[in-house]
This record gives C-alpha cells, sequence and structure tokens, in this order.
C-alpha cells in the first residue's frame, strides 16, 4: 500500500469518527417529522460544515455532517474509460439494491461515485467503529475490485479473439 | 439463429409425412437481410425470396454466376417484387431421398454465406494469378460491400495477400470503449504461439488503413470517434488455398454467439449476491 | 419543489438564514475581526502576507506559519481575504519539512491547531490550487495524532469558516 493511500484512509477514518457524533432530532419545520437533516435541509442552523479529503484531483470523500445525519460521498479513481465504465457499473449495481447494504444512498451527490447517508438510526443500531470500517474497506476493496474487473475484461476479450483466430491456425 | 428457424420451417415442409400447406412468412436476419417464403400460386411451389442492401455491390462481383452454379436448377427467372433474387422449388420435383432433401435444405440456409463468400472467392482467385509466373498479374479491384447501412467489408487481393478491412461503427459509447477493447486484444492474440499462422490483424480507431484511405465517402467522416476499422491481412499460401476455402470453415464456433456482454465473474465478486446473475460464463468453462 | 414557483418556506419567520446564525454564534465577541468591512480585512491579510513569506524567506517556517494563521478572516463576504489567507498558509505548509511537522504542531496553541485544521480542509477541498495533497494529507495525520478528533470535531461545528 503506497504511502499516500494510507495517510488518504487515515485522514478519512479520523474525520469520519469525528462526523459521527449523531442524535435523535426531530423536524423543526414539520410536527412529527423525523428526517435526515442533511437531506432535508429545512433548518440551515443543524447542517455542519462540509469536509473534502482528497488524495488528488481523481480521488476524494466529501462528508457533510449534520445533527442527526450524515452524507459520505466517494469520488473513485477512474484512470481510463474503461474503468469508467465498469466503475459506473459496479456502483450502478449497488445502488440499486442499496436497501440491502442498509447505509447506502440510491443517488450519489453529483459529481461524486457513490453516496452514503448515515442517520442516527443506524449509530443507535451498529457499532460506530464498525461503521467506519466498513466505509473503510469499501474505499480499500472498489479499487482493488475494479481493477480486477478490468483484467478479466481483458482476459475475456483475448480468450475470444484466440479462439476465433485458433480456427485459422 | 434465423438459419436455424428457416431450416426447420424447410425441413417440415419437405417432410412426405406432412401435407403441402399454404404459406407467406418473413423472416429477417442480421445486418439487414430480409428473406420471405411464400406460395403465392398454389401449395407445391415454394418461392424464397431474399433482400439486402449490398446485393447490386455483390453483383458487381459475380454472385450470379455463384447463385446459378449453387441453386441453378431453383434459380427463378422472375423476381419477387422488393427483393433482389428469388428461389422456385416444386414440392413434386425435388430430391426423393430424405438426405438429398436434408442437404438441399442446408444449402438454401447457407445463402447468406454463400453470397458473402463470392467476393472473397474472387480475391483468392486472383490472388493465385500473382503466385502463379505463367499468368499475367490482375489488377485487383478493391471490393466494397456496404453489408450494414454505415459498416462495409473491404476486401482486395495483394501479391503475397488478400486484405480484408471491416469497418466498425459503435453508436454507443459504452459499446465503442468496449468494443475498442475487444478488437485490440485480436492484434495482441496473435502473439500467442499457437496461432501464429492465423492472418495478420491490425486495428485502428478513426484512421482509415492506407489501402482504403483514398475514398472519398471515408474521408469525409472525418476524426468521428465512432468509426473503427479491422484490417486482416490473409497469406495464403497456394497450397492451403484448396482447404481454406472448403465450406463451413469460416462458419464461427456458435458459443462465440452466446458469449454475455459481461462476465458473470463480474457479478460474482459481489459476494452479497451470490445468485445476482444466472447467466454461464464462457471464460471459466474454457479454463 | 418543482411544481411551486415560490420557495414558501423561505418566508418562515422561525427560519434562521446564514447570516442570523453566523451572527448569533459571535453575539459574545465585542470588537473581533467580523466587525471590520472587507476592504479593511483584505488589507490587513495583505499586510500578514508580507510579514509571513520574508519570514518563510528566513527559513523561520514555525513563525510563518504562526502569523499566516493567527488572526484569520472569517465571516461572510470575505471570499478575497480568505482566499489570500488561505494562499499563505499553504504556502507555508508546502515549504516545511516533513520531519519539522510534528515539532512546529506540538508549538502551537490549541486555537491555532484548530484554525489549521480549518486551512488543511480548505486546502484539500480545492486540490488545483494546493501544490499537492499528499503533503496536506500528512499535516492532517500529524495534527490528529497531537490534537486529537476533538480538534476535527471543532472544526465540523465551528461557524467561523476560513
Amino acid at each position: 500500500m503506497s504511502n499516500t493511500l494510507r495517510s488518504y484512509l487515515t485522514a478519512v477514518r479520523s474525520t469520519l469518527t469525528a462526523a459521527l457524533c449523531l442524535t435523535n432530532f426531530p423536524s423543526q419545520v414539520v410536527e412529527r417529522h423525523n428526517k435526515p437533516e442533511i437531506e432535508a435541509l429545512s433548518s440551515l442552523e443543524v447542517v455542519l460544515n462540509p469536509l473534502t479529503i482528497s488524495r488528488n484531483e481523481n480521488e476524494q470523500v466529501l462528508i457533510e455532517p449534520s445533527v442527526n445525519s450524515i452524507r459520505i460521498s466517494i469520488k473513485i479513481k477512474q484512470a481510463d474509460e474503461i474503468e469508467r465504465i465498469l466503475c459506473h457499473k459496479f456502483t450502478r449495481f449497488m445502488m440499486l439494491r442499496a436497501e440491502n447494504f442498509i447505509i447506502l444512498r440510491r443517488k450519489p451527490i453529483p459529481g461524486y461515485d457513490i453516496s452514503f447517508l448515515i442517520t442516527n438510526f443506524h449509530t443507535e443500531a451498529m457499532y460506530k467503529h464498525k461503521i467506519v470500517d466498513f466505509i473503510i474497506q469499501f474505499m480499500e476493496e472498489v479499487d482493488k475490485e475494479i481493477s480486477e474487473m478490468k483484467l478479466s475484461l481483458n482476459s475475456r476479450a483475448r480468450i475470444v479473439a484466440e479462439s476465433y483466430l485458433s480456427q485459422f491456425a | 439463429m434465423s438459419f436455424t428457424k428457416h431450416v426447420n420451417l424447410q425441413t417440415n415442409k419437405y417432410d412426405n409425412s406432412l401435407e403441402p400447406t399454404a404459406l407467406d412468412a418473413t423472416v429477417v436476419d442480421f445486418d439487414g437481410v430480409v428473406y420471405r417464403i411464400s406460395t403465392p400460386t398454389s401449395k407445391n411451389v415454394i418461392l424464397f425470396s431474399l433482400s439486402w442492401q449490398c446485393f447490386p455491390e455483390l453483383v458487381k462481383w459475380g454472385v450470379h454466376g455463384m447463385l446459378k452454379k449453387e441453386y441453378g436448377p431453383y434459380f427463378s427467372a422472375e423476381t419477387e417484387n422488393g427483393y433482389n433474387f428469388t428461389l422456385e422449388f416444386n414440392l413434386k420435383v425435388l430430391p426423393e431421398a430424405k438426405e438429398d432433401r436434408e442437404e438441399l435444405v442446408n444449402k438454401v440456409s447457407l445463402i447468406k454465406r454463400n453470397l458473402l463468400a463470392q467476393p472473397f472467392e474472387r480475391a483468392f482467385v486472383q490472388q493465385r494469378q500473382f503466385e502463379d509466373e505463367k499468368q499475367p498479374n490482375p489488377t485487383p479491384d478493391l471490393m466494397q460491400i456496404q453489408y450494414r447501412e454505415q459498416e462495409a467489408i473491404y476486401i482486395q487481393a495483394q501479391h503475397d495477400r488478400v486484405t480484408v478491412i471491416f469497418s466498425t461503427l459503435f453508436k454507443e459509447e459504452t459499446d465503442r470503449i468496449i468494443g475498442r477493447v475487444f478488437l485490440q486484444e485480436f492484434v495482441d492474440a496473435r502473439r500467442h504461439p499457437t496461432i501464429q499462422n492465423a492472418p495478420q490483424v491490425l486495428y485502428s480507431n478513426k484512421e482509415p488503413p492506407l489501402e482504403i484511405r483514398h475514398l472519398p465517402e471515408l474521408q469525409s467522416l472525418g476524426d468521428n470517434e465512432e468509426v473503427g476499422y479491422v484490417t486482416f491481412g490473409h497469406p495464403v499460401p497456394s497450397s492451403l488455398y484448396k482447404t481454406r476455402c472448403k465450406r463451413g470453415n469460416h462458419i464461427p464456433n456458435p458459443t462465440l454467439s452466446r458469449l454475455p456482454p459481461l462476465s458473470y465473474k463480474m457479478f460474482k465478486s459481489l459476494h452479497a449476491f451470490e445468485n445476482a446473475s444466472t447467466c454461464t460464463s464462457f471464460s471459466e468453462s474454457l479454463e | 419543489m418543482s411544481f411551486r414557483s415560490i420557495d414558501i418556506d423561505a418566508f418562515d419567520e422561525e427560519r434562521l438564514s446564514e447570516k442570523e446564525i453566523f451572527e448569533f454564534s459571535h453575539s459574545g465577541g465585542g470588537e473581533g475581526i467580523e466587525q471590520q468591512s472587507p476592504e479593511a480585512v483584505f488589507a490587513s491579510v495583505q499586510v500578514k502576507e508580507v510579514e509571513a513569506r520574508s519570514l518563510l524567506q528566513k527559513g523561520n517556517a514555525a513563525n510563518a506559519l504562526t502569523i499566516a494563521i493567527d488572526n484569520p478572516p472569517y465571516g461572510l463576504d470575505r471570499d478575497n481575504a480568505k482566499e489570500l489567507n488561505a494562499k499563505i498558509v499553504m504556502d507555508v505548509l508546502n515549504s516545511v519539512k516533513t520531519t519539522d511537522i510534528p515539532l512546529i504542531v506540538k508549538s502551537l496553541s490549541s486555537e491555532q491547531q484548530d484554525t489549521l485544521m480549518k486551512y488543511i480542509y480548505r486546502g484539500m477541498a480545492t486540490p488545483e490550487s494546493s501544490s499537492s495533497s499528499a503533503i496536506l494529507l500528512n499535516w492532517h495525520e500529524k495534527l490528529t495524532e497531537i490534537a486529537g478528533v476533538g480538534c476535527i470535531v471543532r472544526v465540523i461545528t465551528d461557524r467561523k469558516t476560513v
């Protein structure tokens, strides 16, 4: 693991630990509603300063905290067109099944590839350090996954080409 | 796929136990090919017509001769309106033996392949003239077959090889990128020691290859990102020529057309959903 | 919202604007920098720039950093001053040797550490303006080790954004 990747993930980890201080907070605007304030944006005083952590222009994490929810958006590394397609397919596959991942948001924030929304109900039901671990692990795995898919796409193309050309050999 | 359907249709018709019935079916194939199988006059006479937009070009390269040779007795003088040519089968004068009939059905079902093979055969013949020192060198034509709206095959015989160029056009950006990966692999796969004898493959994006660069319609395309060119340079030693041209040698492996566009592995790696995709993996079955 | 032509929630008397929130969080502030006009703030940052750069040329990065992050411009409509100050801080951070970072961080007061953390996050939010995110990540790591996660929490909650 390269040095910048390690310090990048460390920075994300400590920022997430700091930002995941959530409490139950019913809406101030509509009675008997309880919504993630970072999404509803109904009262600005409970939305806190957003933070960005960046490794370079193509790899960034945006953390938007509020009193009862935080939104984490990840920009995944995409070196070339193939990686862009694979990344799109991969994140789309996950987001179509967002309910299985509990904290996954169905749509990413514009400019990012995938977003998570964590509310106080999640932190009440799950360990905070495990949630942080999950996000970090996701970031580690997704790069690996995409480069593996790229390799398998190439080897697949190779097999097709070889089995076609071997008819002439 | 439509071939199979087509063959089934015809086998049924030739089955002695079945009575001839009235029939009017239109079948479409890849590359804008349309077949029509009908019995307009009597139940015993089946007309088989084909339309293909590149047919006039194929006529230029002598496809009529091939049709007369292969399908001679059935070639109809009259052509159905809206089609390029018509074959006529009178059920009463068909061959008796079952094998012969199946052979005939097979032959009809290969008609698209035979049509497209004609310019290739012509190029192979011309190339052989280059090899043969007794004959004068021919002036080989650059044969263009616009087999799809915006895609064409270019065939030209040269003194030591036959060059075949396919122009490819992918409209979708995703198709274009994945297409480029696959076509590029053709170039790289040839370095594999077991297939060194395969034709030389070149792939270029946007830029037409030298052989067809002068064509005005290609220059007007400019640098259209969507267009690519695959060149097969086929060196044909004359000893191999006969076997190469044997029928069926160029019919592709049926598994290839059944490949899903993205591998099962890609989905399988998402461990949360083991049964997310049920399509079988081609690459795994090969391993 | 698309079917409405007016955002009626904006007319809610209970709803606080950004300005009101900012002023509320400084009600006890008195004669702070937020009372000055944007032009005056920009001028004072320019003075700081000269001072910090001359210290930087002498190789005194630690003092240059203290000057750069002391009394930072914050508040609304002071983007010019904020940008200039951020640029000074980035230049100072980029010129410090990696091995000196812990020493410098330790010499800062708790408030200065918070301000430095704000600038680090600001630098990462606009990667094209800072030369390298790797250096900022390095600073971030050392600063979190010394000042703790509380420092980040204060950056998140403080309305005095830089």
